[in-house]
């Protein structure tokens, strides 16, 4: 049980050593801003958290929040209202979810090598599609959702506690969440019993693509930019977040609370290094460390049980 | 004398897979080594190839009495085995597949293509092989497949060469090519264990035979001195234990019809009906095709032709999705790969083919699916600490029931059983029986695929017996465990017939 709160305590003990050694990090800009810069990996996190329950991965997230976040833009450059932007974001993710999981579950082919793919071709779209540039030209109304505030703090914490909620519920709660267990944990066992398999795979990727398509909304509405090399490299921050928290590669495992420590964790580890003065080469050798500690202690657990 | 082996013993875990297993070869002879599944056979020639070593027993070699630590112990010995799966490397050339490991090398291990590929063709042409040292293995058929393995296994003089039922995956004419090559080698002196489940191919092939049945030689002796019906009374002649005395009861409707169910290679139009209340077993050597055609009816493999009827309604299942909403529940022969999920909890196992029951719009109803396991549980009689123990920490015998369960809660009337009681122990299956016994009593229709012949003989009303992809024959209960060995085992034609008529008979009333 202890090894089973470590993700937590670990944040618990990160929070409070972080209080004592730097006089700056308990404060509401600090804080505030920490949940500003996890919150795009978070919700990205809570969608690969399901994909990795059910066997897969996606490694597609960093290239689908960098379209979504431009063609979104890209509309209200064009003159569309602000919500009508947000939706073209999020139909673009859904849309690279939907793509993902047909490929994986018509095609039959790996989900590593699929969303390998997929990565490259949306990241090269939204390259030709931006040509390479930048999109400014955006209301700026829309700086709402990645930095304004809503009763006092941040309004992406909303959506996140939001998008968490809603996560845990369909994890928790529901057929389809069942059913992505049932897959990752034996995706033979999950085709003798009868379950729909494909479908259900496929609707996994899909809600994943949606938070995806969110979380670039929120990206580009921070840098007021759509920026079409947003996002590089979260795809692997992603993951981690998930395996931080317990998630397992083998399929099966992993929940909403632990994804969320886990992407906190790294999140206080990244700003815990800016006020100590850390370099940022270092905090990327921190962080890449804690992953491989996170799952050796995980490991140790299960074969002591098992 | 080659060979000689003396009470020779070996138990895997719990279970004793040899407890007495002797037998002699000598050289120039074939020697065939036959027996139930189980009995030990693969076991012992495992033995002699030192791919296992024994518990306890006498292996003389050329009467030196020898212990195998490895199979390179008995390949420097001159014993050489083919395997029942291929062990080839499809993507190289057969001549590459003949000296895989064992290349004219020169320093630093450079391969001398060139000689290998002469050793090859000499090797090939001495023995008149239909093959040529280029070709890629990966398309050649399986009788050519078995060559390269024959020559991979005499290449370098073997004395005495061990096949594992060789002839299983192979037509009639690469049988024959088989048995043609074997002979050969058999001239030349060489001995040959020959392991197999087709009796009636022996007598074209072997000199002796020696009899397993439960781990122990039962019979040795000349060939053309016994025939087919005392071997086969050897093979069976195991004592029955009483597990699970049942009683039948008048069948009810037809629940499941089938008729000309054809897959090739594996089924060959195969018809049969399940009633209400009836448990009705189905045995077979392995690959007679028992678990294909449960794959078949489940809709896991697609079908060439043939049709189906549930319930009395003509039905087409070409998923188990389909087969999970017309009531058809499959408990597979593999629990833990394709039965149980063995990472998540009890409960949800229990659930997971009847959550539309347990749900609202997509919602789960947590008090609904509480309320359903616990009720399962206590019914079943499942041991375990609590529902939210996981499903890979019961017992096999709980893990089976567990299996049973999901399909129970999900309203499944026919129940299709492979190997229920494998890897069971006692007390666990006398139960899984009673829950059979449970289930035909309340109506449902149960087929049970199993090997045990003794649990067969008891618990079925009636036993259909399948061999190399067809229905040989349906006998009452109370049929001889030799009486369904017999069309097991032996090409019966004419007794095919017989059944077929009584068939349509039955049909008929």
């Amino acid at each position: 049980m202890i090894q089973r709160l470590l993700p937590f305590l670990t944040l618990v003990t990160l929070f409070v050593a972080l209080s004592i050694a730097s006089p700056y990090f308990l404060t509401y800009t600090n804080l505030s801003s920490v949940v500003r810069q996890t919150a795009v990996i978070n919700i990205m996190a809570l969608g690969m958290t399901l994909i990795i329950i059910a066997g897969g991965i996606d490694l597609s997230v960093g290239a689908v929040l960098a379209f979504s976040g431009l063609l979104g833009t890209m509309a209200m450059e064009a003159g569309w209202s602000i919500p009508v932007g947000v939706l073209v974001g999020l139909l673009c993710g859904l849309f690279w979810g939907l793509t993902n999981g047909l490929l994986i579950t018509q095609l039959k082919i790996n989900p590593f090598i699929v969303t390998l793919g997929t990565l490259g071709i949306a990241r090269g779209v939204t390259l030709i599609i931006s040509n390479g540039l930048p999109v400014h030209r955006i209301p700026k109304e829309f700086s709402f959702l990645g930095e304004g505030n809503l009763l006092g703090v941040p309004f992406v914490l909303w959506v996140l506690v939001f998008c968490a909620a809603l996560t845990h519920v369909i994890l928790e709660h529901t057929r389809m969440g069942r059913y992505a267990f049932a897959i990752g944990s034996n995706p033979e066992a999950a085709y003798y019993t009868g379950i729909p398999v494909g479908f259900h795979t496929t609707a996994v990727y899909a809600y994943s693509g949606l938070l995806c398509g969110l979380a670039g909304m929120i990206e580009a509405s921070r840098l007021m930019t759509g920026q079409p090399t947003a996002g590089q490299g979260y795809e692997l921050q992603v993951i981690a977040a998930v395996v931080i928290g317990g998630g397992s590669l083998r399929g099966g495992e992993g929940s909403v609370i632990g994804t969320l420590v886990g992407a906190f964790i790294m999140g206080l580890l990244a700003n815990g290094s800016d006020l100590l003065g850390i370099s940022p080469y270092l905090q990327q050798a921190i962080i890449g460390g804690v992953i491989i500690l996170a799952v050796a202690v995980d490991e140790l657990r299960k074969r002591k049980l098992g | 004398m080659l060979l000689e082996l003396r009470g020779i013993r070996k138990r895997f875990g719990g279970i004793v897979a040899l407890r007495n297993g002797s037998l002699t070869v000598l050289p120039g002879e074939v020697h065939a080594l036959v027996g139930e599944n189980g009995a030990g056979k693969s076991t012992l020639a495992k033995i002699v190839a030192g791919m296992i070593s024994p518990d306890g027993g006498e292996v003389i070699w050329r009467g030196q009495l020898v212990r195998f630590e490895r199979p390179a112990d008995a390949a420097a010995q001159g014993i050489a085995m083919v395997h029942q799966e291929s062990l080839l490397a499809p993507h190289l050339s057969v001549a590459e597949n003949i000296f895989l490991g064992r290349e004219p090398r020169l320093p630093l291990g450079w391969v001398q293509r060139q000689r290998l590929y002469e050793a090859a063709r000499r090797l090939i042409e001495e023995h008149r092989f239909p093959l040529q040292p280029e070709w890629r293995v990966e398309r050649l058929n399986p009788a050519g497949r078995q060559l390269v393995e024959i020559c991979r296994a005499i290449q370098h003089g073997s004395s005495l060469l061990i096949f594992d039922e060789p002839t299983s995956a192979l037509s009639e004419a690469e049988t024959q090519e088989v048995f043609r090559i074997v002979r050969r080698l058999r001239e030349q002196g060489m001995g040959v264990l020959y392991i197999t489940h087709r009796l009636e191919e022996l007598r074209a092939i072997g000199d002796r035979i020696t009899v397993l049945r439960d781990g122990e030689t039962v019979y040795s002796g000349l060939l053309a001195e016994i025939t087919t019906d005392e071997i086969i009374r050897h093979m069976v002649g195991r004592e029955v234990t009483t597990i699970y005395r049942r009683t039948p009861q008048t069948p009810g409707d037809e629940l499941l019809r089938v008729e000309g169910l054809t897959r090739k290679p594996v089924l060959h139009s195969i018809s049969f009906s399940l009633r209400a209340g009836e448990i009705v077993g189905l045995a077979g050597l392995v690959g007679a095709g028992r678990t294909e055609l449960c794959r078949a009816l489940f809709g896991v493999d697609r079908v060439d032709s043939g049709r189906v009827w549930l319930q009395g309604r003509e039905v087409r299942i070409r998923h188990p999705r389909d087969a999970l909403r017309l009531g058809l529940a499959l408990i597979p022969e593999d629990r833990q790969r394709s039965g149980l999920a063995v990472r998540l909890p009890l409960a949800w196992n229990l659930t997971l083919a009847s959550l539309p029951q347990v749900s609202r719009l997509g919602f789960l109803l947590a008090d609904r699916e509480r309320r359903l396991c616990e009720e399962y549980i206590q019914r079943l009689r499942i041991r375990a600490e609590s529902p939210r123990q996981l499903a890979g920490r019961l017992s096999g015998g709980t893990q089976q029931k567990v299996v049973i369960a999901k399909w129970l809660l999900a309203r499944a009337r026919v129940f299709l059983f492979d190997e229920p009681t494998r890897g069971i122990d006692v007390g666990a299956k006398a139960e899984v029986f009673q829950l059979m016994d449970e289930l035909a009593r309340e109506g449902a229709a149960l087929l049970m695929v199993s090997s045990e012949l003794p649990e067969l003989v008891q618990v079925a009303d009636r036993i259909l017996v399948m061999r190399q992809g067809r229905l040989t024959a349906e006998l009452p209960h109370g049929a001889s465990q030799e009486e369904v060995m017999r069309y097991a085992t032996v090409d019966t034609q004419p007794a095919l017939r017989d059944a077929a008529t009584e068939n349509a008979e039955g049909d008929g009333k």
